[in-house]
């Protein structure tokens, strides 16, 4: 029966340890590669704490599986280093047609596959319009598509997708170009179960800079550099992304050089591993935001309303006091160790060019303030400290996240805050999945929660546009997009606009504008920009690549710069000796699993032999 | 051959009984899953660039009547078609992968701990009250008392040589690189259901001191160790055997938190994500697995018993 309980408290326990939730990353220690073990191979390590869910790019989800797409495949362009802007990958370059009809895009010329093949611009045509017209295809591409209306090669170095409108993710396409002739061979049926895997010892057929060679599930990924990657070969000869359940193992394991990276780290493991000798962690700006969302009066998409979200939240006057009462700079101290900045509008200040500041009518930290906005509003503070309108009290649910501390932490937070100006705040743990079904039958008044922000802007701008929200379906009530019910035509036009402006400066105006009005009306409390923390081990290795220029990620980034650039410290400290292999392969969990058995067969034997022993000697007794 | 007859009434009801018991299973694991609160869809869709369209029609796919979702799962609940939520995979591919190193890692500790526990038992309860006895049965309850992630952390930072987690290297995987990962997770897991045999062989043999057969024993002049290896122990044996043998039931059920602590890639670990989605599919599979694992040791236990005791299927 131990066992069972025991799951139970491990559920507990497991909390304690981090277990790593759904998304938002060593030396060179020599191990020999299965296909031809050699000496000295240079090994760059990642701890990661989320197993690549799948290698197949139609499949995966989490980040670090993104992370191995971008490391298998080439893509039409990537994100700048230096400040995030569309640059060119695999695509030299690309130009809209004057009639706004069409793009084109100049394939390089030379590429090819792993497998020896040349890749050419039919590769990537076949890539696009495998998601135009596929089902599964489209559901980790599909938004990007939806206004190409088909694509053509009429030449291995030239791309033309004709789009049904204009449209500026033109240049943003994060898509993984798939060889034809691989990929052709896996039909609509299958790919859905197609692991996308080494096979037989056969490398996945890629273009990017590493291969994948070895794939062990909730363990590692193996790849090979390429050394004839057109961006030129990486410096070193073997990349592993091994798998972490336990936070504190890795931050062991970072400092014992087993690994050379540890990614995605909780604050507390990072302070640990700051002043330690060799170790640099470092606070890198990210693309996240952290907010306190409200429930601004929850409807389905056609304004049918749903849910009991407390009227009160229906009035911008009540949304806005609340965000000013909320301490921002102590959120970042408190909450993030000061790991972040305070957060204002919804596209975190890496997109340079996108994000809002603002100005004016400020909803800075201002109890004050506060106080007024809510006298002003009818909310009059009763006998017990907590305000009323009409009989009803200003008492409201917050629910907060089980799976993050920072998100708890926040709660408890803005809970004595609001009750300092009169709000009475009712705080709950959840779990992320049921949340977002509280969320979408609009069955909250306020939660804590955050995004992470793609370069190109649109999906976040459209959780905010009238159309995301809820839908009904069979009668059953379905989430959207939309979590606080948002819902302004002034917003949508500017939604539309932006959708269609392929000028990036006039777009990143409109974009502005969206995020002025978005502020300003307050269904979001954002709070704040948190860092990816990661550590390295800096006394092996150099030339990190920071996206943005100077403090911005150094690896997980919108392209994949630092792979290529980072190198050996000093040789002679990082290519140790190749560790002994043993051979065996897969077969070694079944061959110890035999031994296994047989001892219990053994033992059992052994009891069984004693017994029918001790009956003979009772009866010759 | 006599006895054997007089057993095969029994061994049929047991048979019978389990049988029974993994139908109800499926059945209530059915129902019980539905009851939990979470959309399939949101759950799979959560972060993905889909289209509107796609969902709307992903969501018709899966929209069928429960009697018809019941049926189709009666048919074969081990169907390679039934594929996890959060994944899209085929939940028993998954479950397959996870297994093996589930049952290596928690069948080496069980066995472990089982034979040095009985001995450790067997020596603390014929000399009850000696300085062995209470080192004994001091030190098995202060391991079984520490939390299992802490001592699984200290091991890992006291022993620097071995691997810090997972299962093997990248490009090895032989047999000693598989047995040189195992060693920590093995004693912590181990140290842990100590205890258990300890105390029980302990107490069932300290039952056995005082019957009157070990009075003859000794009268008809026996040796002291032949007393407590002929008389003794093969009697008091019996409790601990049924302990034995169900704790083999729950090795499938997997160590979540010593999987979690040395990153094993096990099927604790994928029965705690199950359950966090929840993914439904997946969650059954994982169940129905360790039901059958309860069941089918327990049924073993019980036939065993009979043959080792014969008292039991003559009641």
């Amino acid at each position: 029966m131990k066992i069972l309980t025991k799951a139970a408290a491990a559920v507990l326990a497991a909390g304690l340890m981090a277990i790593p939730a759904t998304p938002v990353h060593a030396t060179g220690r020599a191990a020999a590669p299965t296909p031809a073990p050699s000496q000295g191979t240079l090994t760059f390590t990642i701890g990661i704490q989320s197993d690549v869910d799948s290698t197949n790019p139609f499949t995966g989800i989490v980040a670090e599986a993104y992370e191995a797409y971008q490391l298998m495949y080439d893509y039409l362009m990537q994100s700048s280093a230096k400040d995030m802007t569309p640059s060119p990958a695999l695509a030299e370059s690309w130009q809209e047609s004057a009639d706004k009809k069409s793009w084109t895009y100049k394939i390089r010329s030379g590429v090819k596959w792993s497998d020896g093949q040349p890749l050419t611009a039919a590769d990537a045509a076949y890539t696009f319009n495998r998601i135009i017209k596929g089902d599964y295809e489209q559901t980790n591409y599909g938004n990007y598509v939806v206004n190409i209306e088909r694509a053509e090669a009429p030449d291995p170095t030239t791309l033309v997708l004709y789009v049904k409108k204009p449209t500026p993710i033109m240049e943003h396409l994060a898509i993984p170009i798939l060889p034809e002739h691989i990929w052709k061979g896996i039909d609509a049926k299958a790919v859905k179960s197609y692991a996308n895997e080494p096979t037989d010892g056969k490398p996945v057929v890629g273009s990017g800079p590493f291969v994948l060679v070895e794939r062990k599930k909730q363990q590692y990924l193996r790849f090979v550099a390429n050394k004839n990657y057109w961006g030129g070969a990486p410096h070193f000869d073997q990349l592993v992304f091994r798998v972490f359940t336990n936070a504190d193992a890795e931050a062991e394991a970072l400092r014992r050089g087993e690994i050379d990276y540890a990614y995605d780290l909780k604050s507390a493991v990072y302070d640990s591993l700051k002043n330690t000798p060799g170790i640099t962690a470092r606070a890198s700006v990210y693309t996240g935001f952290n907010e306190v969302a409200f429930n601004t009066g929850a409807a389905l998409a056609d304004g049918t309303p749903i849910g009991d979200g407390h009227p009160a939240l229906k009035d911008k006057q009540v949304r806005q006091a609340i965000s000013m009462s909320i301490d921002r700079d102590t959120l970042v101290k408190r909450v993030l160790n000061g790991n972040g900045s305070a957060g204002d509008s919804f596209i975190p200040p890496i997109y340079k060019a996108l994000h809002y500041v603002p100005t004016g009518d400020k909803q800075g930290y201002d109890p004050a303030k506060a106080n007024q906005l809510l006298d002003a509003a009818g909310w009059v503070k009763g006998s017990d400290g907590i305000r009323a309108k009409d009989g009803k009290k200003l008492s409201l649910r917050l629910f907060t996240r089980d799976a993050s501390k920072d998100s708890q932490a926040s709660g408890e937070f803005v809970k004595g805050w609001l009750k300092d100006v009169g709000i009475d705040v009712k705080v709950k743990l959840m779990s992320e999945d049921a949340l977002t079904e509280v969320i979408g039958q609009g069955n909250f008044d306020m939660f804590e929660w955050g995004w992470v922000v793609e370069p190109d802007p649109d999906y976040q701008l459209s959780t905010f546009t009238c159309g995301k929200r809820s839908y009904k379906d069979g009668g059953s009530i379905y989430a959207d997009l939309s979590d606080s019910f948002y819902c302004n035509p002034a917003y949508d036009q500017l939604y539309d606009q932006q959708a269609g402006e392929t000028d990036p400066a006039k777009r990143a105006a409109l974009v502005q504008q969206m995020q002025k009005l978005v502020y300003d009306d307050a269904p979001y409390a954002v709070t704040y920009f948190y860092d990816d923390l990661v550590a390295y081990r800096s006394d092996r290795w150099t030339g990190f690549v920071a996206q943005p220029d100077p403090d911005g990620s150094i690896l997980f980034q919108y392209g994949i710069y630092s792979y290529l650039t980072i190198k050996p410290v000093a040789k002679e400290t990082t290519a140790a000796s190749a560790s002994e292999s043993g051979g065996g392969g897969g077969g070694a969990p079944v061959v110890i699993g035999a031994v296994v058995g047989v001892v219990v067969v053994g033992a059992v034997g052994l009891v069984l032999a004693r017994r029918r022993r001790t009956a003979s000697a009772d009866e010759r007794e | 051959m006599a006895v054997l007859k007089g057993t095969s009434g029994y061994v049929v009801r047991k048979v019978t009984w389990s049988l029974g018991t993994v139908l109800f299973v499926l059945v209530f694991n059915f129902f019980l899953f539905r009851m939990l609160p979470g959309d399939p869809i949101s759950l799979y869709t959560k972060g993905r660039n889909m289209p509107a369209e796609q969902l709307v029609k992903l969501r018709a796919q899966l929209n069928r009547p429960l009697p018809e979702q019941f049926l189709t799962y009666l048919r074969n609940p081990f169907a390679s078609t039934i594929n996890s939520t959060r994944f899209n995979r085929p939940v028993w591919d998954m479950i397959g992968e996870r297994v093996w190193p589930t049952i290596l890692l928690v069948g080496t500790a069980v066995l472990i701990a089982s034979v040095l526990g009985v001995w450790l038992g067997i020596r603390a309860g014929w000399r009850r009250g000696s300085a062995f006895d209470s080192v004994t049965t001091g030190i098995t309850n202060t391991l079984y008392a520490a939390p299992e992630f802490w001592v699984g952390m200290m091991l890992i930072i006291a022993v620097p040589f071995l691997p810090s987690g997972g299962m093997s290297n990248p490009g090895e995987g032989g047999v000693l690189d598989v047995a040189k990962h195992m060693i920590l997770p093995v004693i912590s897991l181990s140290v842990v259901y100590l205890a258990e045999y300890t105390s029980i062989m302990r107490a069932s043999l300290v039952d056995e001191l005082r019957q009157d057969y070990l009075t003859l024993a000794r009268a008809k002049g026996l040796r002291e160790d032949l007393v407590r290896r002929r008389h003794a122990v093969p009697n008091a044996l019996l409790p601990t055997m049924t302990l034995i043998f169900l704790n083999f039931g729950f090795v499938i059920g997997g160590a979540i938190t010593v999987e979690a602590v040395y990153s094993w890639p096990g099927l604790g670990l994928l029965s705690y994500d199950a359950l966090r989605g929840p993914d439904v599919p997946l969650l059954q599979a994982v169940f129905l697995l360790f039901s059958i694992g309860v069941i089918v040791f327990t049924l073993i236990a019980d036939l065993l018993y009979a043959v080792i005791d014969p008292r039991v299927s003559a009641a």
